[in-house]
């Protein structure tokens, strides 16, 4: 029994760490993207992302996969996205904004002296924010970013409410079946060790940045 | 450094315009809730012929012994799955079972990700009012689940009165609680009301009769509950879209079956032909 439970939670596992790699894959860039529309200078941009940013983050996440998956369906009568594609989007809008409020701080904490200083050394905008400010942020933002990242792992475990059959969703299935129920809290097991893998990670980079101090 | 902003635009405008797309879907959803309702209802007149057209009847189901379950090749079996699979054979179409959330059955039927659920479903108002439901074809009853070594108090409903109830949130157990003036706390699933019991939080909870027979007792991790009072007994169905024409179809479908003896037949193989209802 304890290994029927065991391979059916690791293929659950499986979903779990996809939809978490891909989510990281596609929010971070984009996630950058968003806080520069949300720096913006013109109004017309900035009003917007923030809107945007305050729905995303100001509603619940079970929501928005209930919306990605059967609002099209529902409101449209269009084709349905594949359940995990669906769980895919909502993730990587999520994430993004999150992330982009994290990186927003981070540019934002980077004194402006260091672009007069580039300036006067003829330096171009583009030049200043890769070559000077960009390393200083990502050093920044290493332990908030940590934290949102850990908080995605467990997170993906909404996903079951569209029927993306993750971890959560294999460990509830013994209840429902056999009746036993130590397989969903034997689940809390495998966030432990991917998140402590992760916590590992984190700090071997945030060791690996302490190379300069700003 | 020119090219670089233009691109850097290019890019925001995208975001913007996926910004502006997901609001107003955000938004409609809100408001158009009725109006999604009419719209179905016009599309699902000619649902048999959606149905055969796409070659599949796909059906949305729950892991629940004896009814829906994965036998140990990992194929879906039981009495529902077996009569389903017979059903689309008869409409000359593939069956596919899909295990979905039981509370947004409805959802995943108007949004057409499933055609069908078919698992041993209670056929109350509320059912058939947002379902076009078939004809009931199978009995089952809501049992009070409580610890074994307290079952010979609580063998009638006065005894009960005092209890605290866990029940499944819309489920036909909660809809008993209320008409016995139980004292209840609604929980998402029917197994979450017996881990209430089994922990202590809640004296008793009330479930299907064939689910209790499945997941208390020996073998299971519930081996110290039992089920006595039996609250009403109900019948099971399945269901399609609003209006659908395939309900009509099912309900000639069943008659068949049980004149020439195969619904008997599968219904023995699972155990629960004294459930059975003549059609």
């Amino acid at each position: 029994m304890f290994l029927t439970v065991t391979l059916s939670l690791l293929q659950g596992l499986a979903t779990t760490v996809k939809l978490f790699a891909l989510t990281l894959l596609f929010s971070l860039p984009l996630g950058l993207i968003i806080s520069f529309g949300s720096m913006s200078r013109f109004k017309i941009l900035r009003y917007p992302v923030k809107t945007l940013v305050w729905v995303v983050r100001g509603s619940p996440l079970m929501i928005q996969l209930l919306i990605m998956y059967y609002g099209p369906g529902l409101l449209f009568g269009w084709e349905l996205l594949p359940r995990f594609t669906a769980a895919l989007v909502a993730f990587v809008i999520n994430y993004s904004c999150y992330f982009s409020e994290i990186y927003r701080g981070g540019i934002e904490a980077i004194p402006k002296g260091q672009y007069e200083a580039g300036q006067v050394l003829g330096m171009t905008k583009s030049q200043i924010f890769c070559k000077v400010v960009l390393l200083q942020v990502v050093k920044r933002i290493v332990p908030p970013m940590s934290n949102e990242i850990i908080t995605l792992v467990k997170d993906t475990s909404l996903a079951r409410i569209i029927a993306v059959y993750e971890l959560i969703w294999n460990g509830q299935t013994f209840i429902k079946s056999a009746g036993i129920i130590w397989p969903l809290f034997y689940t809390t097991v495998f966030y432990l060790v991917f998140n402590g893998a992760l916590t590992l990670l984190f700090g071997y980079i945030e060791k690996r940045l302490d190379f300069f101090k700003c | 450094m020119k090219n670089m902003k233009k691109i850097l635009s290019l890019m925001l405008a995208l975001v913007m315009m996926l910004a502006l797309a997901s609001c107003g879907s955000a938004g409609s959803g809100a408001a158009s809730g009725s109006a999604t309702g009419s719209g179905s209802a016009a599309e699902d007149a000619s649902d048999l012929a959606y149905v055969k057209d796409k070659g599949t009847l796909i059906v949305g189901i729950t892991d629940f012994k004896p009814m829906d379950y994965k036998n140990d090749a990992g194929e879906w079996v039981g009495f529902d799955a077996d009569m389903a699979t017979a059903f689309a054979k008869s409409l000359g179409v593939d069956v596919q079972f899909i295990e979905i959330d039981w509370d947004n059955k409805i959802m995943e039927l108007n949004a057409k990700s499933i055609d069908c659920v078919w698992n041993g479903m209670t056929l109350t108002d509320e059912v058939k009012k947002s379902m076009a439901t078939s004809n009931p074809y199978c009995d089952n009853a809501q049992v009070v689940v409580v610890p074994a070594d307290k079952a010979d108090q609580y063998q009638d409903v006065d005894s009960l009165k005092d209890l605290s109830f866990a029940v499944e949130s819309g489920s036909a157990g909660e809809a008993e609680a209320k008409n016995q003036n139980l004292t209840y706390t609604s929980v998402s699933t029917q197994s979450d009301a017996v881990m209430e019991v089994s922990s202590g939080a809640s004296d008793a909870c009330v479930i299907d009769l064939l689910m209790a027979g499945a997941i208390i007792g020996e073998g299971t991790s519930y081996p110290k509950l039992t089920h006595t009072v039996k609250l009403n007994s109900e019948q099971y169905g399945a269901a399609f879209r609003t209006d659908s024409d395939l309900a009509e179809v099912l309900n000639k479908f069943l008659a068949d079956s049980y004149k020439d003896g195969s619904m008997q037949k599968i219904a023995e193989t699972y155990g629960v032909q004294e459930s059975l209802i003549a059609q």
